[in-house]
């Protein structure tokens, strides 16, 4: 049973040994070809990773990803966030704010995408869908978060006549800001999914570019490398929204 | 906030045109985003006098898949079957890898920063990966959906193991109950809960996911019609097909929500 | 400590003709909706005053509907039938008009923010200008001066309710709802409360509805204490509290006190006859 009695170190240190466990298996994988031709060692991806003449790709890629994710992280929460006030600020909009973002929720983001090249060109196409995927969770981290205010604290406000704007300002938004929190850092993966999909549609730079030529290319370590990189920009994002969870469901919680 | 509401049917009224327009005006209520996006898209396509090739009206969209209907039936099918063998593949093997980890403590510590790990790893970036270690087929689009549904089956049922009744456990031990035991009648119903919503999770991204990865290979189901149909620079079928896989997806949704409230309803 | 110096600096009672009870229930009843066919009744045919600058106390088992019955004339809840008003107006008018002071057994703090904000809020939520002196000095009051950049989670339960107590008397409200301010605290600190708040109140003299479930604290508090028993809630029983004010701690000791304390329990508890368990 897993009741949590031992030390922090000692979980630090088992963790450890799970990652370097699944380092060595993936190395030994690839070694011996057990999974095919399609399983590249691990040093001949750390290799291609660290091979100076290929900085330059590698760089422009993920400067490229980077660049998308965050403008469409950006666009994803500011229109969530939006979208999600409006339904809450004007109830009888809600029934619709939820139901238009159940339904662009359900469309597949790769069904989208031949519209969103139309609208918004190739280049712009992964920002768009980073911006989709993002939206969807922060409005919905957003409208629950407004709802999840304490019964006798909206007492406290309606037996001191506080309007409707004071009570969303001093009352309803604050107590939203940790599910705020929580939606902006699950929406790190989803960002980079929507994007690395967008790229795949023929945006001209970008990590997910990297993977698809890789991939046709049969270029194995250099695929890996490719999804390595999208790990870190994930990993250190994940890493960054986790610090801001924490300082405001500290702070707010 | 009013409770009870919907509780009570309303009359029907008996004036017809009443009753249409209530109906009517309630499923503005409910739609009017998605009436206003498709309205700026129809009008979008009128104003800009864009090609019908380059976007077409949503009602040709609608005429397509009408007119092929075999042909998107059989697709979205095969893509559907796809999602839910996928889906149950995965979330087998992350509901017993959870159950392991539970077992022993050493499995889980191993396992613990590894699946935190891959949480962060976009999913899509999975694809070509298992696209090149199982070849163009669709048990490679099954492999993928089972990959990316085996995460939050492995995160949720390990939650859920532990989220047990207070005391209950104490209860169990001081009785002499065995770990089979304390699996069978303690954890494993304590989980289900969570496991329902690592499904409901699962199935809204499996559809996703199938697509994807029949869309990145291109042997197979709804993906491959859509990438065919870009290739050939067939905009309507492209989105003909975009149609269908948001049907399908919708579907796919739809199961998980009504299996999760069914488990639910029994359980609480 | 002197409260003497505390100025008012919320507008006079819009309403303040005299003879007019500060709070007046007639026949109010409050019946609660559990699905679409059943209901049950909180309250029943309850009607009783609250005269200006008194204290009085609505004492009753748990789910006898007194909560009900602060919720009413706090604006939470609307009664099913009756009619109910607050200093000659609605209970909505009166909470709009920022005239009431509130405390209920959840301490209610904002956590985001500080004690001295917290006490403040009312300020706030009234659009009136802060008076940064009359929060110190009601911090200073309720005896939690130093600790006004502390956030509620840093403070004890104790220093919780205090803090709650003095943002009630912030815009030294016409009228004050207590519901059960000190339930969740250990005996000890009630009583240390308790006494606490009959010397702020002597000092104010709000009208004030105090809910409780506590005899002592009824009547060492109170100037009337009315008696509810549940299924559904009614008055059985009023007494008038005779006891000089401000009222020392001792009071407690006396023959008299404990003679009254009795008499309410028995009324409570009735040792034989047709009470409800």
């Amino acid at each position: 049973m897993n009741s949590g009695d031992g030390s922090m170190a000692k979980n630090l240190l088992t963790g450890a040994v799970g990652v370097i466990l699944f380092l060595v298996l993936w190395q030994v994988i690839g070694a011996y070809r057990l999974a095919g031709m399609g399983w590249p060692t691990l040093t001949s991806v750390l290799d291609v990773l660290a091979t100076p003449s290929r900085f330059g790709t590698f760089q422009r890629a993920v400067t490229a990803t980077v660049r998308s994710v965050l403008l469409g992280y950006v666009a994803g929460f500011v229109m969530g966030f939006g979208f999600a006030l409006l339904g809450h600020l004007w109830p009888r909009l809600k029934v619709g704010t939820d139901q238009t973002t159940a339904v662009i929720h359900a469309i597949p983001a790769i069904a989208l995408a031949p519209l969103l090249i139309v609208f918004f060109g190739l280049a712009a196409t992964p920002i768009a869908i980073c911006a989709l995927n993002v939206f969807f969770l922060v409005y919905n981290a957003t409208s629950s978060g407004l709802l999840s205010v304490n019964n006798t604290h909206g007492d406290l406000f309606t037996a001191y006549g506080a309007n409707r704007y004071d009570r969303f300002r001093w009352l309803e938004l604050p107590a939203a800001l940790p599910s705020i929190a929580a939606g902006l850092k699950l929406a790190v993966p989803a960002a980079l999914i929507g994007t690395i999909l967008g790229e795949w549609f023929g945006a001209p730079q970008g990590v997910g570019l990297l993977m698809v030529a890789a991939m046709q290319n049969f270029q194995i370590p250099m695929l890996w490398s490719a999804v390595l990189l999208s790990v870190a920009i994930s990993l250190s994002m994940m890493a960054l929204t986790s610090l801001i969870e924490h300082y405001v469901s500290h702070r707010f919680g | 906030m009013e409770p009870e509401q919907g509780v009570t049917a309303e009359p029907i009224d008996a004036n017809p045109l009443r009753w249409l327009y209530s109906i009517f005006a309630r499923f503005v209520a409910r739609f009017w985003g998605v009436i206003i996006i498709l309205g700026a898209w129809q009008a979008w396509v009128l104003i800009s006098g864009y090609n019908a090739i380059v976007l077409p009206p949503p009602l040709s969209v609608l005429h397509q898949v009408a007119t092929n209907l075999g042909l998107f039936a059989f697709a979205g099918l095969q893509t559907l079957a796809v999602a839910i063998i996928g889906t149950v593949i995965g979330m087998l093997l992350g509901s017993v890898a959870a159950i392991l980890a539970w077992y022993s403590r050493l499995f889980s510590g191993l396992l613990t920063p590894l699946a935190l790990i891959f949480t962060a790893v976009p999913a899509v970036a999975l694809v070509p990966v298992i696209a090149r270690l199982l070849g163009y087929d669709i048990r490679t689009v099954i492999a993928i959906v089972a990959v990316i549904s085996f995460f939050p089956s492995f995160v949720f049922t390990g939650s859920g193991l532990r989220a047990l009744p207070p005391g209950s456990a104490d209860l169990f031990r001081v009785n002499g109950a065995s770990t089979w035991m304390q699996l069978r009648y303690l954890a494993l119903p304590a989980a289900v809960p969570h496991w329902m919503v690592a499904l409901r999770l699962g199935a809204a991204s499996a559809v996703l996911s199938a697509i994807i990865a029949e869309f990145a290979m291109g042997t197979s189901g709804l993906g491959s019609v859509f990438s065919e149909a870009r290739d050939s620079f067939d905009m309507t079928r492209a989105l003909g097909a975009s149609l269908v896989a948001t049907i399908i997806s919708v579907i796919g949704f739809l199961l998980a929500i009504s299996a999760e409230r069914i488990v639910r309803d029994r359980w609480d | 400590m002197s409260v003497a110096s505390i100025q008012p600096t919320a507008p006079e009672p819009i309403i303040g003709t005299a003879g007019i009870p500060a709070i007046n229930l007639d026949r109010v009843g409050k019946n609660f909706r559990l699905d679409a066919r059943r209901e049950v009744k909180a309250v029943s045919d309850v009607s009783m005053n609250v005269g200006k600058g008194a204290f009085v106390a609505i004492l009753g088992p748990s789910g006898c509907g007194k909560s009900t019955i602060l919720r009413m004339i706090a604006s939470l809840d609307e009664p099913t039938k009756g009619t109910l008003s607050v200093l000659g107006t609605t209970p909505a008018d009166c909470a709009a008009n920022h005239r009431m002071g509130i405390a209920f057994q959840d301490h209610a703090l904002l956590p985001w923010l500080t004690i001295f904000d917290n006490v403040a809020l009312p300020y706030r939520l009234a659009h009136l200008k802060a008076d940064p002196g009359r929060v110190a000095q009601l911090i200073d009051l309720v005896g939690l001066a130093g600790f006004e950049k502390a956030r509620p989670k840093q403070l004890s339960g104790g220093m919780r309710q205090r803090a709650a107590i003095a943002r009630a008397l912030l815009l030294n409200p016409d009228v004050l709802l207590l519901d059960e301010p000190f339930g969740a605290l250990d005996a000890v600190t009630r009583r240390q409360m308790n006494v606490e708040l009959q010397r702020i109140w002597s000092e104010q003299r709000t009208t004030t509805l105090l809910v409780t479930h506590s005899v002592d604290e009824a009547v060492f508090l109170a100037d009337r204490v009315i008696v509810m028993s549940g299924r559904p809630g009614h008055i059985i029983r009023e007494v008038a509290i005779p006891f000089e004010r401000p009222r020392h701690p001792d009071v407690m000791r006396t023959v008299e006190f404990h003679h009254l304390v009795n008499e309410l329990t028995e009324a409570l508890h009735p040792t034989e006859g047709t009470g409800a368990p």
